[in-house]
């Protein structure tokens, strides 16, 4: 059975003055109906620069696309990668819709909210303006916006940041989208409001039963929403897995990196240090032979014959379900990161 | 002193109009009117000016306009003579019988008008609009700019240039008015103050002339001014066109004019560029250029000899001069200012402007040969075989040496560098051209110039105060009609407004300058115009002798018209064509 | 909305009464005596204080404000006695070189004026913002460059060389058009084609530099709008090209253009000295040139800078009023 989305050896690059920037590479991955998966990375790690390709919001004359991305559709599979753009306009904010870290600068600021989510609907719908209307003022009301009816008419600078992050939620979630790409949704929203709109996504698509992929940089919201999670680096899926299996037992050094830089409350105990990873990523300009993190990575060293620093390695099945693309093996790591642990504490 | 147009709007701004430059008399005609005059057609005037200054007859004060104005429709009592040279200044009866009848010495003079003149609605012309006319030059809340001589004159109370009689509108002193000028049928009688022989010639000014009170439209007379002579007007629209067409009221046994074209159009407002360029390339065969040419062109035009028959270059009535402060603790002595007269540098100033061809030469005195019976030539001054038009800084060494056993004091200030001789100019580029000049060559007779430079701005306003802090003060001049008691007493006399006549002077000098004005008042009131004329000439003299002016020019003017306009002659008194007598040719 | 109408209104009239005030301070102070330059031979004081009062510069400077005032709601008499008229409301002053009220002049003037601006405005928003739009739209191609080209020619060209060369080729080398026909008034409801041909040169001549920075304006602007976040939004909800630029990027992109056109419109207004001098228009700019450099015709001067200067205070009531219709954020304050 194949899931909703797959995506499949997704490259994307950008042409610049300085080089060729490969901004994903090989990157693959799929998500079900009902299901969320998270996909994590620094920033400039490819995770939304795939997603964007997904949706077709790239700038056709200055990317190179390449790939595969299969969307389910009961009509037949369609490839949104090579489907024509006036095809793919129409499956956008209809069957597959997104929303952005920064609602304020995602809303058009010369709009009232109303006008700006019911013309998400008029796109795929016929009906009045005033059907249009109540549709938007039903979704406001559905997303939690008290007293809908008359915030319908506000301009978005009349809301605060988590109300117009429910208005943007509203506004891709009007067409009943089977995919749901939510670009860090809660980044730049307070600590309190972030977990709100987080409940919000799972409650939608528990009702929608909907598709969601979860970008994201913060494992915190990884743990609370996603089902499966994709950890990104460099333009390469480093790592893919289950929840449980990359929180509890993670194989690539890089996402053991992005956990122990986690703050834990049952770590609070003196001696424990926040670990940050040392170095910063490569330029996808001309990526290195070898492992991408090689550099940065405190393993390398424990593999034979500077096999990192040589050889690309593949993405490999570490455990059952759980992909890593890394030379080591599953024990290895975490053998060899037990050491490490010692090692820091005493030092 | 008729204002020139030309020169202000040449000048640039309005400040010129005050500043300087007035009119009088022209030397000879350029032209022969050879071929017979022919009547019909159409007759046009170009000028890149917007308006007539001033058309109403009280307002009316610039020579060009004076001519052209009594030429065509606004007749006076007394007009001058519509002929080329020095008969142009013989006065000759217009709307009266004659030229008029002084009586009391010349302090009452009488007019009888002629049968059958008529305004252009068919109307006489009586007294009483006579009457009416002249008490218009009282309405100062309304007309500033014409000549209001009779202010002055008339017998009415007032000083300061201010009269009891405030004009027909106010009302005020209307009593006063109409015991000094008295009607009787047709016979207007003006009872003056004091003595003017003169007062003839000020009948030839607009000034003088009626105005309808019932057609009287106040300010807006100016538009629409009503006609007396051959034509009258049928459109005027500033910035754009001034037409006018025979006046059929007109009854041609009662005027000496006769009128040749059926139109004559005046058209305003044309570009410089193009109004050059119609005078050069002669695109409008029947017109006449009212501006004269720009600079360059004008060079141009002057030197083509295929533009002969149409163009003159004559003296305009104007003198240019620079005065010296003779006041104590200026230029106080004699010799100290003769010094400076012969070191000037006359020649460059007069190139600097266009040349001894096209600007002028230097002059002999403030009474210009166009002014015919009063002028004679000077001796000394520019006559004087130590003369040079260059300069001749020797000399004024010598002078100047001569002068220290005089005027010790004197001399040393003007020779020291941290003093010398204090010399007023506005601060634009022309005029800081002038003053290096001077300076320069002042210079080389160990002179020493201090120039301040004044902003142009508010060069008029204080012109008063600076014309008796400065030492050298340039200007120019002109009379307003043909005779010097318009020149030496407005320059030297008592009601002067150059500062010679500030004379604080002590001693010996004292009592010649004393006598110099009393002269100057008994010639004003001299009713022999010939003996009046050989003391205007000892007056002239006297000045020049005294080196009050240490330069002066007498300037030209260039003028040119179309290859179809005839009867070109030059009006002496107006300085200007002889508007009358111009016909278009078949 | 309402309240902040009513609030800029109030401000607007404050500040054209400051203005105006100013103006005749201004007037007053610089070093020019009006009175005395109209002022003929027999320059007696006498008669420069006749002068000064018949300009009405006999009293204090905040009294000739006050005339003024009066003047223009209840029109204003002038002279005395017998001679005395009557300009009628509202009354800009008296001229008495050219022996009119001024109102007239201006009536007369100001449709010259009007009808170069609107030419002009026209043409530079039409052309500068269309160009800008495909400059944008076509970045980096033959149209974009093209553009630049037009932007550098156009901003670096003055008007008075742009006018001449217009003369020198469309009327002396290619005679499209009579001479006399540029800048000869026609009325443009009874002849519309006379008006264009009076105008239609002059405006071109005058659009040029406004048109290429309007070009380089909107072309930034476009660009900048459309790489904002809410373009992306637009674009996710599956809008079309079209349906983005026209809606969501021009609204934002040209919304400061309105401030612009708005206030190099009214700055027109007062008058386009160089084009109108060029082509011979008689314009407000015209009158006040004339008014200032051939007999300082004081009260044309002190009509024409208070008008001139009560467009740009207006136009920028206007400007803000549409800004804020335009700019929900602009409202709230």
């Amino acid at each position: 059975m194949s899931k909703f989305l797959e995506v499949e050896n997704l490259n994307v690059s950008f042409p610049t003055e300085d080089g060729l920037v490969q901004a994903t590479n090989e990157v693959s991955y799929s998500v079900g109906l009902g299901e969320t998966l998270a996909i994590v990375g620094e920033s400039g790690s490819g995770k939304s620069v795939s997603n964007l390709a997904v949706m077709g919001l790239h700038n056709a004359g200055s990317t190179n696309i390449s790939g595969h991305a299969w969307l389910d559709l009961p009509s037949g599979r369609v490839d949104l990668i090579s489907a024509k753009p006036e095809e793919l306009r129409a499956l956008r904010g209809k069957e597959m819709a997104m929303i952005f870290q920064d609602p304020m600068s995602a809303l058009h600021p010369f709009f009232t909210v109303g006008k700006q989510i019911a013309e998400a609907w008029h796109l795929h719908n016929t009906g009045s303006k005033r059907a249009g209307l109540a549709r938007a003022v039903e979704m406001l009301d559905l997303v939690g916006i008290p007293d809908a009816s008359k915030r319908v008419n506000d301009f978005p600078h009349q809301f605060s940041g988590g109300m117009r992050q429910r208005v943007m939620i509203a506004m891709s979630l009007i067409n009943n989208p089977s995919l749901l790409i939510a670009d860090e949704p809660t980044t730049a929203l307070d600590v309190t409001v972030q977990s709100q709109i987080l409940q919000l996504i799972k409650d939608l698509q528990k009702e929608f039963n909907m598709a969601v992929i979860m970008i994201t940089h913060d494992l915190g919201v990884v743990a609370e929403v996603a089902d499966r999670v994709c950890v990104m680096y460099a333009g390469k899926i480093v790592e893919t897995g289950g929840i449980d299996d990359i929180f509890y037992q993670s194989v690539h050094p890089y996402t053991r990196g992005l956990l122990a830089s986690l703050p834990r409350l049952e770590q609070s105990s003196l001696g424990h240090r926040l670990l940050a990873i040392p170095g910063t990523p490569p330029s996808l300009i001309n990526l290195p032979n070898g492992c991408s993190f090689a550099p940065r990575c405190a393993f390398a060293e424990h593999v034979g014959s500077g096999l990192c620093t040589s050889t690309t390695p593949k993405l490999e099945l570490k455990r059952e379900d759980q992909w890593a693309r890394c030379h080591l093996g599953a024990s290895d790591v975490s053998r060899i990161s037990q050491l490490q642990i010692g090692a820091t504490i005493n030092g | 002193m008729k204002i020139s147009i030309r020169k202000a709007i040449a000048a640039g701004s309005a400040v010129a109009l005050t500043a300087a430059l007035l009119s009088v008399a022209g030397t000879s005609s350029a032209t022969a009117a050879s071929a017979s005059p022919v009547t019909g057609g159409t007759l046009e005037f170009y000028t890149n000016g917007e308006q007539f200054a001033n058309l109403d007859p009280q307002r009316n004060y610039t020579g060009q306009h004076l001519a052209f104005t009594s030429a065509y429709f606004m007749r006076t009592l007394v007009s001058y003579t519509p002929t080329a040279g020095k008969d142009g200044f013989t006065l000759i009866p217009d709307l009266a019988t004659n030229t008029g009848v002084p009586s009391n010495k010349a302090k009452t003079w009488k007019y009888t008008l002629r049968d059958g003149v008529t305004w252009e609605d068919g109307s006489a012309v009586t007294c009483e609009d006579l009457k009416y006319g002249m008490s218009r030059t009282f309405a100062t809340e309304l007309f500033v700019e014409g000549p209001a001589y009779p202010i002055q004159w008339l017998d009415i109370p007032g000083s300061g240039g201010e009269s009891s009689y405030k004009g027909p509108y106010v009302k005020t002193g209307q009593d006063l008015y109409d015991k000094a000028v008295t009607c009787s049928g047709n016979t207007i009688t003006y009872n003056l103050k004091k003595s003017v022989p003169d007062f003839n010639y000020y009948m030839t000014y607009q000034a003088s002339g009626p105005v309808k009170k019932s057609k009287d439209t106040g300010d807006k007379y100016d538009l629409h001014p009503l006609a007396t002579g051959p034509y009258k007007i049928s459109k005027y629209e500033i910035n754009d066109e001034f037409v006018l067409v025979r006046n059929p009221e007109w009854n041609k046994s009662s005027d000496f004019r006769t009128p040749y074209p059926d139109k004559i159009v005046v058209t305003f407002n044309v570009a410089e560029d193009l109004r050059d360029e119609i005078t050069l390339k002669d695109s409008k065969p029947n017109a006449v250029n009212l501006d004269g040419l720009a600079p360059a062109n004008n060079i141009k035009a002057m030197e083509d000899p295929k533009m002969a028959d149409r163009r003159w270059n004559l003296f305009d009535p104007y003198v240019s001069y620079v005065t010296a402060n003779n006041a104590p603790g200026h230029l106080d002595c004699l010799l100290v200012r003769k010094a400076i007269f012969f070191a000037y540098p006359a020649q460059a100033l007069i190139d600097l402007n266009g040349g001894t061809k096209y600007y002028g030469e230097p002059g002999d005195g403030i009474i210009k040969p166009n002014l015919g019976l009063d002028y004679a030539p000077t001796t000394g001054n520019i006559h004087d075989k130590n003369y040079k038009i260059e300069g001749n800084p020797e000399y004024a060494k010598q002078l100047l040496n001569d002068a220290k056993k005089v005027c010790p004091a004197t001399v040393k200030r003007v020779t020291d560098p941290k003093k010398g001789i204090s010399y007023y100019r506005t601060d634009t580029a022309t005029s800081k051209k002038v003053a290096t000049i001077v300076g320069d060559g002042l210079k080389k007779a160990g002179l020493v110039v201090n120039v301040s430079y004044k902003p142009s701005g508010t060069w008029n306003a204080n012109l008063e105060k600076y014309k008796t802090e400065t030492d050298l003060f340039g200007s120019g001049w002109g009379p307003d009609w043909a005779n010097a008691s318009t020149v030496v007493p407005e320059m030297w006399g008592q009601g002067c407004c150059n500062y010679t006549s500030n004379m604080k002077a002590t001693g010996a000098q004292a009592a010649s300058y004393k006598l110099f004005i009393s002269n100057v008042n008994k010639a004003l009131n001299e009713l022999d115009r010939n003996k009046q004329a050989s003391m205007w000439k000892k007056l002239n003299q006297f000045g020049m002798d005294q080196y009050w002016y240490v330069y002066t020019a007498f300037t030209k003017t260039q003028d040119y018209w179309g290859s179809k306009v005839g009867g070109v002659d030059f009006w002496d008194p107006q300085g200007t064509w002889i508007f009358g007598n111009l016909y278009v040719k078949k | 909305m309402f309240n902040f109408v009513v609030r800029r209104v109030i401000y607007t009239l404050i500040l054209l009464i400051l203005v105006s005030i100013s103006v005749f301070y201004i007037f007053d102070w610089i070093p020019v005596d009006a009175a005395r330059l109209i002022c003929s031979k027999q320059c007696t004081p006498a008669l420069v204080e006749a002068n000064r009062i018949r300009l009405g510069l006999d009293v204090p400077v905040l009294e000739q404000w006050w005339r003024f005032m009066q003047g223009l709601f209840l029109g204003r008499d002038y002279g005395q006695g017998a001679a005395a008229f009557h300009c009628p409301a509202p009354a800009f002053g008296y001229t008495f070189t050219r022996h009119q009220c001024v109102t007239e002049l201006i009536a007369k003037t100001f449709p010259v004026t009007l009808s170069l601006a609107l030419g002009a405005f026209f043409l530079w928003m039409v052309v500068g913002v269309s160009l800008g739009i495909l400059a944008a739209k076509n970045r980096g191609k033959f149209l974009d460059k093209a553009s630049t080209v037009f932007v550098l020619v156009g901003t670096s060209l003055p008007t008075f060389l742009t006018g001449v060369l217009i003369i020198i080729f469309v009327v002396l080398k290619f005679n499209l058009i009579d001479p006399l026909q540029i800048g000869n008034w026609a009325n443009p409801f009874t002849d519309p084609v006379g008006w264009l041909k009076a105008f239609f040169f002059p405006s071109l001549t005058l659009a040029i530099a406004y048109a290429a920075t309007y070009t380089r304006f909107t072309r930034s602007n476009v660009l900048e709008t459309a790489s904002e976040d809410y373009i992306r939004t637009a674009r996710a909800k599956g809008l079309s090209e079209k349906v983005i630029l026209r809606k969501h990027v021009l609204r934002a992109a040209l919304a400061p253009l309105v401030t612009m056109a708005g206030l190099d419109f009214s700055g027109l207004l007062g008058g386009a000295i160089i084009t109108e001098k060029i082509f011979g228009l008689d314009g407000l700019g015209s009158l006040s040139v004339k008014a200032v450099f051939q007999t300082y015709d004081l009260p044309i001067i002190v009509a024409t800078t208070i008008i001139a200067s009560a467009f740009v205070v207006f136009m920028n009531l206007i400007v803000d009023i549409a800004y804020a219709y335009i700019d929900p954020r602009v409202r709230i304050k």
